[in-house]
């Protein structure tokens, strides 16, 4: 079993990295073109001050860019995995005070975002886009404690 | 995991590098890009004072703030359901109205913005802002309203001068709709559409699309 894991555990790495890189670079690239959006889609969460949220909305989108890189060519994968863990948290946080407080808002996940008509908030979403986020950070988590996996720049 | 060969080591740390260039510049760039313009024309209805909205009936009171995309379709329908209402109370000045058209949903909602403006200093802003909404395309962006469609929905309510079709063509108030959004921001506008009367936010669920509430909630704000 030990050995299993052992033999199979650069691999996971690798799906990791890809997986959550992936994830990373296309959710920012989406974002990049109309970052005023972005930092609307931070404001109706209504959890930052305005101008911190509005800050966040144009950085962000680069952050999960560079984040995406760095995992996918497989370098400082132990920070990277982790940062990246940290950031879904963040979203997972994010989106569970806003669904607690009944705001009707969409994610902005991968673009879009902002206030929305509350009918088009269904709850089923934000589970799921909470059970998602759950699933990346535990890939951030995994690439934290199994850095070293196969074709990554670093060794 | 770090550093037991030396070439590694310097690719390594030539990715992080370029990595931290990249989001470096895209940073400053983004900053740089979207940040309010100094230079730029606006239209004579508009006051910075008011975030750069469009205002009609600059000394009626109460003041009523509508942020909206024109190619928002939540926006469209409260057009429908509210337009006919607010026009009214600005043909009467029964208050201070101040319009901010938003460009969030891209190219085509700079497009449309400018036009807007540029009928405001037609004084047709009124008749422009519901004629955009009426001739909103089914999808965003679609490559409906590009090229000399603005001008033609223009004639469509009576436009016809040389200083709108100039106005529309070389985009005189595009650079002012960056100061829109800007201004937007700073007043924590996250959807549209937005309607605030004395700045204070009418409730989205339940007064922009039952126009019974929404006709109560301006007068719970002063609009007699």
């Amino acid at each position: 079993m030990v050995d299993k894991f052992k033999v199979a555990q650069p691999w996971l790495t690798l799906l990791a990295r890809l997986i959550l890189g992936a994830v990373l670079l296309v959710a920012g690239a989406l974002k990049v073109p109309n970052l005023p959006k972005s930092a609307m889609a931070v404001r109706a969460y209504e959890m930052l001050p305005i101008p911190v949220a509005n800050f966040l909305g144009y950085t962000l989108p680069w952050i999960e860019i560079g984040l995406g890189l760095l995992l996918i060519v497989g370098v400082t994968v132990k920070i990277s995995g982790a940062l990246g863990g940290l950031t879904m948290l963040a979203f997972i946080i994010a989106i569970a005070q806003a669904w607690a407080r009944g705001l009707s808002i969409d994610c902005g996940c991968f673009g879009g975002g902002g206030a929305i008509d509350p009918e088009d908030t269904k709850y089923l979403s934000e589970i799921s886009e909470i059970i998602r986020d759950i699933g990346l950070m535990g890939l951030g988590i995994f690439l934290y404690l199994y850095p070293k996996g196969r074709f990554a720049i670093e060794k | 995991m770090a550093a037991n060969s030396g070439p590694d080591k310097g690719t390594r740390n030539l990715v992080i590098a370029m990595v931290a260039f990249i989001v470096a510049v895209g940073i400053i760039f983004s900053f740089i890009s979207n940040r309010a313009s100094s230079n730029f024309a606006i239209p004579a209805a508009v006051s910075e004072a008011d975030g750069y909205g469009i205002v009609l009936n600059p000394t009626a009171t109460p003041t009523i703030d509508v942020w909206v995309d024109y190619q928002c379709p939540a926006c469209r329908t409260f057009e429908v359901l509210n337009g006919g209402y607010l026009n009214e109370i600005i043909a009467q000045k029964k208050a201070k109205v101040v319009f901010h058209p938003l460009t969030f949903i891209g190219a085509e909602s700079i497009i449309a913005a400018n036009a807007a403006a540029c009928a405001a200093d037609e004084n047709k802003f009124v008749d422009m802002n519901l004629a955009l909404f009426q001739n909103q395309a089914g999808s965003e962006n679609s490559g409906k309203w590009q090229g000399d469609v603005m001008l033609a929905i223009g004639e469509s309510i009576g436009i016809k001068s040389e200083s709108f079709k100039q106005c529309v063509r070389e985009g005189n108030y595009v650079k002012w709709t960056r100061n829109v959004t800007d201004a937007s921001a700073s007043k924590n506008v996250n959807s549209t559409p937005t309607i605030r009367i004395n700045g204070k936010d009418l409730d989205r669920n339940t007064e922009y699309g039952d126009p019974v509430k929404f006709k109560a909630a301006l007068a719970a704000g002063g609009v007699k």
